[in-house]
């Protein structure tokens, strides 16, 4: 089948001079003038952006297509816009948006107005062979009124492939320049002044080898913080659940980086900062293991019993009204002057040039040193423990042993652009699949043992409580006999993640090969 | 991808004219939808202003790979395309004999088109033959328009007598009645006998109407060119029939729309 294209009309061309003028060869038949209010849609960290993909929706129709392609790859009728993909209709455009987009919402990037007029061109027999639409533009989110932009659109009719070649040859020669390349979703976001891929969780700072390592470690910490400010902006809004999970993500860096980068700043300072992120840490903890229940909820639901799966609502119902309190706590406590004064206090420490202290030893050190000799022992350690915990056993220290690969891998994102990127890149896929494993497990764990908990608190009579309890009953040997699984397969992950290959590359990337010229304030890197 | 064919075992029961419209309202409410036109005739074909013939002539249906997406047209609807129909698909009954696995042949054809149609509508030749049984292999449903004579209650239990011996699925047969006229005493004593007589009657009929033969004259389909008329309303309230009677249990929607694009 024939592509769509489209032509940029300028101002004062005849259009319908053009279209009459090929009554020589066709009878035209034009259609009513149609106004249409089109919307397009994106999640706040640019999901479909970054896959090359447009959503818009255009009437009752959704559609989806490709970044400068004119032809939709899916479109849908749906009677409302959904926020989150789980409520469009079920269809493959949900299906192929649900492995992008996930638990993000959608959110409305800007609107325009279309204006249309089409023109059938027909053959002998009055069939139509090839559609000519005439489409005004105008954008209607934007700080000043653009003027329209007219286009003209060359729509190939299935079958009658020759005539679109013929008609758009005419209007090349006639002095119209086809505008395939430049997409009217682009001028559209840049008319509403939104930068596509603004917002990013990625650590995307290229640091010099030869930075000292507070300087280079406060630039991470400084693009750490704008993570945390930028999800803080959103999180009240509570559109979605990733704004409170982005935002925990970088108060976790931040705090590995204060843990794991040793001396770097004076001791006073990175106490104290340790102290306040731990306090930030915290605020959120219980609304976001909240959150993690509740998105799961069909898929718990899923695993009981078909006829003990709706005993379990009441459990979710009660989850989401705790969660609708631990999210007010949490504002509450973003809000607090505690919390004002931290970010604060962070931002201004961040930004000064203070001279190195005398307890900072490390200060002064290139960073590609710190950054191999931080990595290369949190390695190590990760091994060793990872070797006694997997021979003991112990359910409780495999989740030390996750929060350990966490730490190394933290640092290793934080330093990537040190290394060889395609290496580097191995290592960290290799050791992200461990830590999910370990993850799972651990949340696993968790997520059976809190309904436990919190099964007496459940304000149910005694009828409907037993058949609950008989429910949550059920679930928790479900994530149980999982959770057997997984642990089977940790020790597998694990051993995958020791292996000579990976431990060769570790060495090789960040075991200390010959000693740098040392700086000159500093000395040995300090432990 | 549902498949529904649009079949009888008797000639001038009104399948073109359900075929052509139910297609169309198919596409209407959101359907990505493919018309194949299997009738030599090729009426369903001319209502759509298309030119009958097939490339590889009936080598599309008998051979199958892309020659039968090649040879798709696209109708001046949106979601609604039409396979044509070509003057040698009349031999088909003899060629289908010669070959192996001659009762599948058209089940692999339609099966490549999973991906692009929610809805493949077959408008069919009158014959109770290997065509016939391709058709039953090939099809989710089969719906056999039924005046309220007897001679077409008779050939329809015909039918039904061969799907049985034959070991088809009789249950994926469903009926409505067609050209149905009001004034005559029989047609409405014998819609209330075959309600009752058989299973899978439709409760929507489409009366003896001259705005459905005027099809021949605006060659469109009815809903198109007189969506207000009482014969467009019927074929709209037969259509809700189908969906909710029929395709209740419907997949998903799929639609690549060749209207324009933002």
């Amino acid at each position: 089948m024939g592509y769509n294209s489209r032509f940029s009309l300028l101002a004062g061309y005849d259009i319908q001079r053009s279209i009459g003028l090929l009554d020589d060869l066709y009878s035209i038949k034009k259609g009513p003038e149609e106004s249409e209010r089109i919307s397009f849609y994106d999640t706040f960290d640019w999901r479909l952006f970054n896959k090359s993909l447009v959503l818009y929706q255009a009437g009752s129709r959704l559609c989806l297509r490709q970044l400068t392609r004119n032809n939709n790859i899916y479109s849908i009728h749906i009677t409302s816009m959904p926020v989150f993909i789980r409520d469009l209709p079920k269809s493959r455009l949900r299906e192929h948006l649900t492995s992008i987009i996930e638990t993000r919402a959608l959110l409305k990037l800007f609107e325009m107005q279309s204006l249309s007029t089409s023109y059938s061109l027909l053959n002998q027999d009055e069939k139509t062979v090839l559609r000519l639409v005439h489409e005004e533009i105008r954008y209607l989110t934007g700080k000043h009124k653009a003027a329209p932009m007219n286009y003209v659109w060359v729509n190939p009719i299935r079958g009658y492939p020759g005539h679109a070649r013929k008609i758009a040859g005419r209007l090349k020669d006639s002095g119209l320049e086809a505008s395939d390349k430049d997409d009217i979703y682009l001028k559209g976001l840049k008319a509403a002044g939104k930068g596509p891929g603004d917002y990013s969780t990625k650590i995307d700072i290229q640091l010099n080898p030869d930075t000292p390592s507070d300087n280079a470690t406060k630039s991470i910490l400084i693009s750490l913080l704008g993570i945390i400010r930028t999800n803080e902006a959103e999180i009240e809004k509570d559109l979605d659940t990733e704004f409170v999970h982005d935002f925990r993500v970088a108060v976790r860096r931040t705090r590995s980086a204060l843990s794991q980068i040793k001396y770097l700043f004076p001791s006073k300072v990175t106490a104290r900062f340790k102290k306040d992120f731990s306090f930030v840490g915290k605020l959120s903890n219980e609304l976001r293991d909240l959150d993690v229940y509740l998105l799961k909820k069909d898929e718990y639901k899923s695993k009981i019993p078909p006829a003990l799966r709706d005993h379990i609502n009441p459990l979710f119902e009660y989850l989401r009204k705790k969660r609708s309190k631990a999210f007010q706590t949490f504002i509450q406590g973003l809000k607090s002057p505690r919390y004002a004064n931290i970010i604060k206090d962070w931002e201004a420490f961040l930004n000064s040039s203070q001279p190195a202290a005398a307890d900072a030893k490390n200060a002064g050190v290139p960073i590609i040193d710190l950054a191999r000799h931080s990595i290369h022992k949190k390695y190590r350690s990760v091994i060793k423990a990872g070797h006694r915990i997997l021979k003991n056993n112990d359910d409780k220290k495999l989740h030390v042993l996750r929060i350990q690969c966490k730490k190394l891998r933290y640092l290793m994102e934080f330093f990537s652009s040190l290394f060889p990127p395609k290496k580097i890149k191995t290592l960290i896929a290799q050791l992200k699949k461990l830590q999910d494993n370990l993850g799972e497990f651990n949340d696993l764990r968790v997520q059976e043992e809190y309904p436990l908990n919190i099964a007496r608190e459940l304000p149910l009579t005694n009828g409907r409580l037993n058949n609950t309890l008989m429910a949550i009953g059920s679930l928790i040997s479900a994530l149980e006999r999982e959770r057997d699984m997984l642990k089977a397969s940790s020790a597998k992950t694990f051993t995958d993640f020791t292996s000579p290959d990976n431990e060769r590359l570790f060495k090789e990337l960040f075991a200390a090969k010959h000693q740098r010229p040392f700086h000159e304030n500093t000395g040995n890197i300090q432990q | 991808m549902r498949t529904l064919a649009i079949y009888s075992n008797k000639g001038g029961v009104g399948k073109t004219a359900a075929a052509v419209n139910l297609s169309y309202l198919a596409a209407r409410t959101g359907n990505s939808t493919l018309l194949c036109d299997l009738d030599p005739q090729s009426s369903a074909t001319y209502y759509f202003r298309v030119k009958p013939g097939l490339k590889s002539g009936a080598k599309v249906l008998i051979k199958g790979g892309d020659r039968a997406y090649k040879n798709i047209k696209g109708t001046d609807y949106e979601n609604l395309d039409l396979l044509p129909s070509d003057f040698s698909l009349r031999n088909l009954d003899v060629t289908f004999d010669k070959l192996k696995r001659s009762k599948k042949r058209l089940k692999k054809i339609l099966r490549q088109f999973n991906d692009q149609y929610d809805i493949i509508i077959l408008d069919c030749p009158v014959t109770i033959s290997l065509l016939a049984e391709n058709i039953f292999h090939a099809v989710d449903h089969i719906l056999v328009p039924m005046i309220p004579t007897t001679l077409s209650v008779r050939t329809f239990k015909q039918l039904l007598c061969f799907c049985k011996k034959k070991g088809y699925d009789t249950g994926k047969i469903n009926t409505f009645f067609s050209m149905v006229d009001l004034h005559k005493k029989m047609h409405k004593e014998l819609m209330v006998a075959v309600s009752k007589d058989f299973n899978n009657v439709l409760r929507s009929f489409i009366p003896y109407l001259s705005q459905i033969e005027k099809m021949g004259i605006y060659r469109e389909p009815v809903a198109a060119f007189s969506p207000q008329s009482t014969a467009s309303k019927a074929y709209e309230n037969l259509w809700a029939k189908i969906q909710k009677s029929i395709l209740s249990a419907h997949g998903p929607h799929r639609t690549e729309s060749p209207s324009s694009i933002r």
